[in-house]
Order: C-alpha cells, then sequence, then structure tokens
C-alpha cells in the first residue's frame, strides 16, 4: 500500500499580499523550512504594485523580538530601518474617572511572583500605598521615566526588563521583504489576481492573474487584507462583527513630529480616555504616531476630528501642516479562518480596535500555528484546519473579552459611549462570568484553559486592579508565610526599579546610540 | 570631580606634574582598555580580553589586572610591578578635549590636549614639567602628546578590528571561574575572547581577510595572552597568603550562545 501522502504532498506555498501579514507569514515559514529547491518547500508571496498599506498596528507584543530572532534579522538593522522604538506596556489615562491622576499601567514584565504564587491577594488586603503594577511590577517606574528597557552593551534581543517594539508599518513590510526575498528563498511576484480556480473537491486549484500567468499551490495563504480576497470573496466564509460589543468603527490617524531632538520618547503606548472612544500615542524613533478611534454611534466624524485637535493644541502639538487620515474600522473576525486549502492570516482573519495591539501578534501566532500545524501531504489538511479554526476561534473570543474589559470596569458616565459600554447586554458572557468569580478569587493560571493564552492572568490582573476592580479576599486562603514573602517582593521590586531606573539610559538616548554604534549580538 | 582644560604655554608654564604618583593613583581598576599597538609589550604580563565599552556597546580590547572592582593586582608597594604599563594608564592625568568645549559627537573635530586641573597629582614644585622656561613643550609632554595621538588612532584600530572580529562572530562571551586558596570562589563576567573553534573552521577566503588586514598576529597575541590569568590568580593568592604560592587555578568556559 503506498503511504497516503505520496500522491499529494505538501511542497507549495503562495501567500497572497505583501503587507506586515505576507511577510512575517513569509519569513516565519521559511525560517522554519529553510530547504528550498527540489526537496524542499517552495515559498511565493504574490502582491499586485502600488496598493497602500493600511499602516494600523504600530505596536507589536514583547513575542516579536523571538519573531525576528526567528526569522533570522538584526535587531540592530529592524530599529534603524523601520524607525522602531522600544515599547514596555500601555499607559491608560482617563479610563476609570477621566480626573488628572486616573492613570495605570499595563507593563510587560510580570507581576513579582507570577510563576511561583499569587501576591495580588496580598498586595489587595495591605495598605495599597501605591498603585498594583507599582507594588508588584519594577517596570512600571522605568515607563513613568522614558527609561530604555536596555544598555548599549546589552546584547541583540535581550533586555533587563521586558519589551516589545513600536515601528513604521510603512517601513516594516519592505524591511522584511528584502529579508525575506535576499535571505530566505522567498519568491516574489508583482501580479494581480484575476480568478480564483477551484478543483471539483472544492479546494482552490489555481488562480489565474492579470499578467496571464497561472500560480498554482498545495496551501494559499490569505493575506490580502480587508478584501479577503481568498476566504470572503472566493469562499464566502461569513465574517461575525463584534460591533455589539465593541462600539469602535472609525479612526482618524495623524502623523505628529517631535518639536525637537530633545523631547523624550515615551515607552508605553498611551492610550487616553476621550469622550467617545479613546486616543493612542505612539512614539516611534522619527515622528508619533497619534490617532482617535472612536464609535460613529456616539460622535460625528467632524465632532471627533475637533476633539483629536483639541487634544493636540492642549499639548502644544496642533499645526496646520498636519493632514488627518480617516480609517473605518469593522471589528470583528471570520467564522471560520482555514477552509480547504486556504487560510487566512491578518485583515482577512479579523481585526479588532488596537487597544491592546492584538493586530500583529495575531499575525505572528497565526504564521507559527500554520509551520506548527503543515501537514506533509494533502490529506492532512482538514485536521489542520480544524485545530487551527479551533484555537483561533478561542484566541478572537478571549480578545474581545479582553479589550472589552477595559471598558465594562469604567465608572465613567460623562458620555453616552461610556453609559453604554456597560450595558449589561453588549458584555460576552465569557467576561461576566470571569467577572463573577474574580469577585471572590484572583486571576490566576488555571482560570484560562488553553496552553498559549493571548492575555493571560498577569494581563487581567493588571487590569482588573489597575481600574480599580475589587476582589473580596478571604483570609481562610491566605497564611502568613505567603505574606511574609509578598512584603518581601515589593520592597525587592521597589529597589530594583530604583536601580534601573538610575542605571538605564532614556528611551530616545538609547535609540541614538543604536543609530550610531549598533547592538551587538552577544 | 574631574576639571580637563586645555593646555596653554602661558597658563600652565609653571604646572608640574607627580609623574610616577599620578599613574599609580589613576591605576586602581582591575581592567583597562587597551589598542592593539600595545600587544606585544602587553602579552609579557597582562590577559588580553575583549570588554563593551560602556558608552557606544562595542567590543574593546582590555588587559585584565584583578578580579573586583578597583583591585589592581600589579600595583605592590607602591611600585608599578610589570614592565610596561598601559597607555590608558601612562597619560593619566591628561585627555583630549574638543576644541571649543564643545563636547558634541563631531568625530572630526579637532582636539586639545588637556590636564585635569583637579588632580591631585599637579604641583608647583618638584615632579615633571610641562613647558620649558621659553615655553616649549617639555620631552614629558612631548612624550604625552605622542602618546596621545598614538591612543586616538589606536582607538580607531581596535574598533575596526573588534568590528571586524564581531561580523565574522569570532568574539564570544566567556566565563572565568576563579578558586583561590582561601576557598573563596570568584566568577568574572563581561568579558570576552577570541572563538577558537570559530576560527579554526573558517572559510579560507575569511581567513585570508583577517591576515590581510594584519589581525591574525592581533588576534594570536591575545589568545596567547590568556595564560596569564594564571599569573593574575597566582598574585591574588599571594596578596591573600603573604607567601609565593603556586600558580593559581582558573577555568575559562565559552558562554554558550
Amino acid at each position: 500500500m503506498p503511504f497516503p501522502g505520496e500522491s499529494r504532498p505538501v511542497r507549495r506555498i503562495l501567500i497572497v499580499g505583501g503587507g506586515s501579514a505576507g511577510w512575517i507569514t513569509a519569513g516565519v515559514l521559511a525560517a522554519r523550512f529553510p530547504d528550498r529547491g527540489e526537496q524542499g518547500l517552495s515559498i511565493t508571496l504574490v502582491e499586485s504594485r502600488g496598493l497602500p498599506p493600511i499602516g494600523v498596528g504600530e505596536g507589536t507584543w514583547p513575542t516579536m523580538r523571538a519573531t525576528l530572532q526567528t526569522i533570522g534579522v538584526s535587531e540592530t538593522d529592524f530599529l534603524r530601518e523601520c524607525d522602531a522604538s522600544f515599547k514596555q506596556g500601555t499607559q491608560f489615562a482617563g479610563w476609570v474617572d477621566g480626573s488628572d491622576k486616573d492613570i495605570y499601567y499595563h507593563p510587560f514584565t510580570l507581576p513579582e511572583g507570577y510563576e511561583e504564587r499569587d501576591l495580588a491577594p496580598y498586595w489587595l488586603e495591605g495598605a495599597r500605598e501605591a498603585s498594583f503594577a507599582a507594588s508588584l511590577c519594577y517596570q512600571t517606574l522605568l515607563c513613568d521615566n522614558a527609561r530604555a528597557p536596555k544598555l548599549i552593551t546589552t546584547p541583540e534581543f535581550a533586555g533587563l526588563a521586558n519589551y516589545a517594539y513600536h515601528l513604521d508599518a510603512g517601513k516594516f513590510a519592505p524591511f522584511l521583504q528584502k529579508h525575506c526575498t535576499e535571505k530566505l528563498g522567498v519568491s516574489h511576484v508583482y501580479d494581480e489576481i484575476v480568478q480564483v480556480r477551484s478543483d471539483e473537491s472544492g479546494e482552490i486549484s489555481h488562480l489565474t492573474m492579470k499578467s496571464g500567468d497561472e500560480l498554482s499551490a498545495d496551501l494559499y495563504i490569505d493575506c490580502s487584507g480587508f478584501s479577503a480576497l481568498l476566504i470572503g470573496k472566493h469562499f464566502g466564509v461569513p465574517f461575525v462583527a463584534k460591533r455589539d460589543c465593541l462600539f469602535i468603527d472609525r479612526a482618524w490617524a495623524v502623523q505628529v513630529p517631535y518639536a525637537s531632538e530633545a523631547v523624550p520618547i515615551p515607552s508605553v503606548t498611551k492610550s487616553t480616555a476621550l469622550t467617545s472612544g479613546w486616543l493612542w500615542d505612539i512614539g516611534l524613533s522619527s515622528r508619533r504616531g497619534v490617532g482617535y478611534v472612536f464609535s460613529s454611534d456616539h460622535v460625528s466624524d467632524d465632532a471627533a476630528l475637533e476633539e483629536l485637535q483639541r487634544h493636540l493644541a492642549a499639548a502644544g502639538d496642533l499645526s496646520p501642516a498636519l493632514s488627518y487620515r480617516k480609517i473605518n474600522i469593522n471589528s470583528g473576525y471570520r467564522q471560520e479562518y482555514w477552509r480547504r486549502n486556504c487560510v487566512a492570516v491578518g485583515l482577512s482573519a479579523g481585526f479588532l480596535e488596537p487597544l491592546e495591539a492584538s493586530a500583529i501578534v495575531m499575525i505572528e501566532l497565526s504564521a507559527k500555528a500554520i509551520a506548527n500545524l503543515l501537514p506533509g501531504c494533502r490529506d492532512g489538511m482538514p485536521r489542520a484546519a480544524q485545530l487551527f479554526n479551533e484555537t483561533f476561534r478561542y484566541r478572537w473570543e478571549r480578545i474581545v473579552d479582553f479589550l472589552k474589559l477595559h471598558y465594562v470596569l469604567t465608572r465613567r458616565t460623562d458620555s453616552k459611549f461610556w453609559i453604554d459600554n456597560k450595558r449589561p447586554e453588549s458584555i460576552p458572557e465569557s467576561l461576566r462570568e470571569g467577572l463573577g468569580y474574580w469577585q471572590h478569587h484572583c486571576p490566576w493560571h488555571e482560570d484560562f484553559v488553553h496552553r498559549e493564552e493571548v492575555f493571560s492572568a498577569a494581563s487581567y490582573q493588571y487590569v482588573l486592579y489597575g481600574m480599580g476592580f475589587e476582589t473580596a479576599i478571604s483570609g481562610a486562603l491566605l497564611n502568613d508565610a505567603d505574606r511574609a514573602r509578598a512584603l518581601e517582593k515589593m520592597h525587592e521590586s521597589a529597589r530594583r526599579g530604583r536601580e534601573l531606573s538610575a542605571s538605564l539610559p532614556g528611551n530616545r538616548e538609547l535609540l541614538s546610540k543604536v543609530r550610531r554604534y549598533g547592538l551587538q549580538k552577544i | 570631580m574631574t576639571n580637563l582644560v586645555a593646555l596653554n604655554s602661558q597658563t600652565h608654564r609653571v604646572l608640574r606634574i607627580a609623574a610616577a604618583r599620578a599613574v599609580l593613583g589613576h591605576g586602581s581598576v582591575n581592567i583597562v582598555s587597551v589598542i592593539p599597538r600595545e600587544f606585544p609589550r602587553l602579552l609579557a604580563h597582562y590577559p588580553i580580553f575583549f570588554s563593551k565599552s560602556s558608552d557606544s556597546g562595542q567590543f574593546e580590547p582590555a588587559a585584565l589586572m584583578g578580579f573586583q572592582r578597583g583591585e589592581n593586582l600589579f600595583i605592590r608597594d607602591d611600585a608599578w610591578d610589570a614592565a610596561y604599563i598601559p597607555l590608558q594608564i601612562q597619560r593619566q592625568p591628561f585627555a583630549l578635549i574638543p576644541r571649543g568645549g564643545d563636547a558634541g559627537a563631531d568625530p572630526q573635530a579637532t582636539l586639545d590636549l588637556a590636564v585635569d586641573l583637579e588632580s591631585p597629582h599637579i604641583q608647583a614644585q618638584d615632579g615633571e614639567r610641562l613647558f620649558q622656561d621659553d615655553g616649549r613643550p617639555s620631552p614629558y609632554l612631548q612624550n604625552l602628546s605622542s602618546m596621545m595621538s598614538a591612543l586616538v588612532s589606536g582607538s580607531r584600530e581596535a574598533y575596526a578590528f573588534t568590528g571586524k572580529l564581531a561580523e565574522l562572530n569570532l568574539i564570544e562571551p566567556v566565563q572565568i571561574d576563579i578558586e583561590l586558596i582561601n576557598r573563596s570562589e570568584t566568577k568574572l563576567q563581561g568579558l570576552y575572547w577570541i572563538a577558537a573553534a570559530t576560527l579554526k573552521a573558517l572559510p579560507a577566503a575569511q581567513l585570508a581577510e583577517l591576515r590581510d588586514l594584519q589581525y591574525l598576529e592581533w588576534m594570536y597575541f591575545q589568545m596567547a595572552s590568556i595564560a596569564h590569568v594564571s599569573g593574575l590568580v597566582a598574585r591574588k593568592n599571594k596578596r591573600l597568603a603573604g607567601a609565593t604560592p603556586a600558580p593559581g587555578a582558573w577555568t575559562g568556559n565559552a558562554i554558550p550562545g
């Protein structure tokens, strides 16, 4: 009996679309399966010329360090060529009550004791002289002081505090393209799809291109962005809209220059709650990216633009030279991501408001999952698709829960947007169940069932306790040994924060040095 | 505090430097950056590693003189116990500063020889004069001046050298573990050396490139110099015991990447 895969081996991968999603996927797959040519996988990326990238998603997660390292690019080149800067977390301002003092952090470094024992209950029962994040995470102080997460002597991709990046998405894709085509043997074609052809089983057999060429593959990866050429237009996989839960559907985006080279570059994404949405503020090494994401049901485009401009004016950043770009956001995801011999990655699979920078990390996770699930023969594809769909459905749902969490904990009643966000029918059942449980139990590892959760218990703790959520602690579940440990850890964390804050360079200072000297690989 | 001021034959005509004391006074360091042109003379006494410049993160060759911050095992009974002293220490208390006092990063700026007026080794009587009575530089100052230019061009050479080695993955981190006679153990971190295994397997074309750049010789000097770590351990043991023990025990292990 012949081995079943011999007849239909998976050898040719065709990626449709050349934005961040296409090139990250190409890089991850090409690095994982390095042998090209006769015996190896062939990886081709096709894109149409001159299609402008959407250019949202300028924030990454710390996972990007491992992704870049896997792909085999140098961190120095990446920082220089993508105008990237170091990001240590997100700062939320005005989300709880909108007062001047209303600021909390979701830092990337895990809370003290996170690998061993939950110390959150001991913070909750204590005097709470400092915020949850400031008490249990030394990184908070580094964020406050716009420090870099590392020294010029720290090797590439290593840090003294956990970190991710802010990057210029318009420069990131060309940067990866160069590496993928020159170093990893990815074939690159400029062409346009005219028609998608299927075989009798319903699988895609080939693509007819504008040039007259026919492109065929064993697996098609749809990275065509919002147009979702394969998963949407061809297969007609329905889109699951999340507008009833996450109201954001528009954004005004603007690029703001730095007043001078002396202005510090924050090492956090700043997220400021406004009347009908929130404002992102991301400091790249070259400029800032600022934008107001809002709900068109709650504010008109014009009024939103005016509010954004008022905000810029208050900080002295308003200038007639600024140009604003409107972006439509359709929050939601596909009912399936992998159908037949086609899998969607990036905006074609789904998009949710950029509150926790989930867009790029979902691309990384998808690319990694495809590499890990890829069967040797076509017969294995239905099972791979099923596993992928289950995992990613779960992940999109958990992201929705976590984003909504930021809104349901607000105490703001100054606008309909914030009031509506607390309407019970807008809150997913799974989140309601979680919130009920957390009234008497701090979020912990076992509260989440997957091996690789997008948002861990640490993220829930940072947001819940950052926003003043109360968990009633039962004394029966606490003990003196852990109480002493918690105090010790808090002291240690404060000491480490002060030490690092004094010894680490400013974010801008380190970025300038990287530009001049580069980072060492070791 | 330091107060570097450009030298001027009028203002500083009568200044004198207690040269030998200045060298000892500035010698309380356990590691000092060196330049390749010193290697042949350093090789007689010191182990030469690489360390990272705290300012730029670039690798620079550095002579190891002790195992703890501030510990120089070559200074003994108020004298330097080696026939050669690294230039970086010999030059004290002088430095080069950009003309006009602009501390900017312009590498093309003209540099002036400057002296640290806060140095306790400046005096009005005894010691080496900087200028002769007629205002011409003294032989001492002339020597210092050429030392400083050697350091400037040498540091450029050093960074080109280490840059090429790093590019070819020929530098690797090393952890030195030392066991002293009092049973205490010391681990030295932040040191790097030539990756011998990578060098052995280096393709011929790259090997030829290193040869043509005259780098091979420097690399072999550096690799040979590592043997002096046992001499350094012996000095430390001697200091601990007050006697003359046998060469010390140490191991150096490349830190796996």
